[in-house]
């Protein structure tokens, strides 16, 4: 039906993408069908007056803004503070509004403790939903078919996969997100960083360990 | 039967539980049109005019073959057109009228891109 434009090689086409977005002509780059689609839905809307222009272009700076450094302020405060712990576990959502960190959604937030005898996992087996406030955009492999197919059934075997080997005395558990509800994995406090400052503890925090994939390690 | 069963049971996009073969754990810098599909997305839920709950079951009426064909964000701006079209929002018409302004605005060949006009007026609804 429609050449995918997809299947250029994206790092040379990035510099002529940037261009078009802009709307400004190139000789050679011809955005795709659905880019021309979503150009188009765009601008109808804001000409009829249902959404206003600047709101695409200001939900783009909010999810520039969201990225794992977010998350991984949440998990070092919770490491260093129980009180702080205690009220990240009960509700998740407020414990991060508390730091700053706003919900543009209508999303709840559960964080799971990772410990001695329990390792979470988080996964989306119907679509990609993800603690996107915390976390930012998912990485493409949490939203294609091998992940979130394999996860639910066979998680540490999935685990393994990205190296991560849970003992058999450890309890798996994998939650599944909804539209409403988004996990966010409290990864276990590694072992050597007992004299660690809130800053240096969270530059350890890794997105892949709030998914749950991978233990947070010294570097 | 079993087949029948899985296909009636089982929704295009819920993987949960197949088959599948490893993980390859690729990602990729969203391109800055797929950025701003996703903002569209988010602004749409604001205004109720498209919620998560309605753009995924518009995905999962792409049925499984388009799902199987198209990009993630393909994927959310097909689902988007006809969610539009179905709420009498938009019509076809009106959005070929306006892919094909885009086009000459941005230099684009129209001739090459006729059929895309031609695809958003049969699109499902």
């Amino acid at each position: 039906m429609v050449d995918l434009h997809h299947d250029h090689n994206h790092e040379q086409d990035h510099g002529d993408h940037d261009r078009a977005a802009a709307g400004i002509g190139t000789g050679d780059y011809v955005p795709g069908y659905f880019e021309m689609l979503e150009m188009s839905i765009g601008e109808l809307l804001v000409e009829r007056g249902l959404i206003g222009a600047a709101e695409i272009r200001r939900q783009i700076e909010v999810l520039d803004s969201r990225t794992p450094a977010l998350g991984a302020k949440v998990v070092a405060r919770a490491w260093i503070d129980s009180e702080f712990k205690k009220r990240l576990l009960a509700n998740g959502r407020a414990a991060c509004e508390e730091l700053g960190i706003s919900f543009y959604d209508d999303t709840g937030l559960i964080v799971l403790e990772n410990t001695d005898n329990v390792h979470n996992l988080i996964v989306c087996t119907l679509c990609s939903c993800y603690p996107r406030p915390v976390l930012g955009l998912p990485p493409d492999w949490y939203k294609l078919k091998p992940y979130r197919a394999r996860a639910v059934t066979e998680p540490r075997a999935v685990l393994a996969e990205f190296g991560t080997i849970i003992p058999d005395d450890v309890e798996v558990r994998v939650s599944d997100s909804t539209a409403q509800v988004r996990f966010l994995v409290l990864p276990k406090r590694p072992k050597g960083s007992e004299n660690f400052g809130e800053k240096q503890l969270a530059a350890l925090v890794t997105r892949d360990a709030m998914i749950g994939v991978v233990p947070v390690e010294l570097s | 039967m079993p087949d029948k069963h899985e296909l009636l049971t089982r929704l295009p996009t819920e993987f949960g539980g197949l088959e599948a073969g490893p993980i390859e754990r690729v990602e990729h810098e969203l391109e800055p049109w797929e950025k701003r599909c996703h903002a569209l997305a988010d602004v749409l839920d604001f205004h109720k005019i498209i919620n998560t709950e309605e753009k995924r079951r518009g995905v999962e009426a792409l049925g499984a073959e388009l799902i199987g064909k198209l990009t993630y964000y393909e994927r959310w701006i097909v689902a988007f057109s006809n969610i539009l079209f179905q709420k009498g929002i938009l019509a076809p018409d009106d959005v070929a009228r306006k892919m094909q302004e885009v086009a000459t605005r941005l230099g684009v060949n129209t001739a090459e891109h006729a059929h895309a006009n031609d695809c958003s007026k049969s699109m499902p609804s």
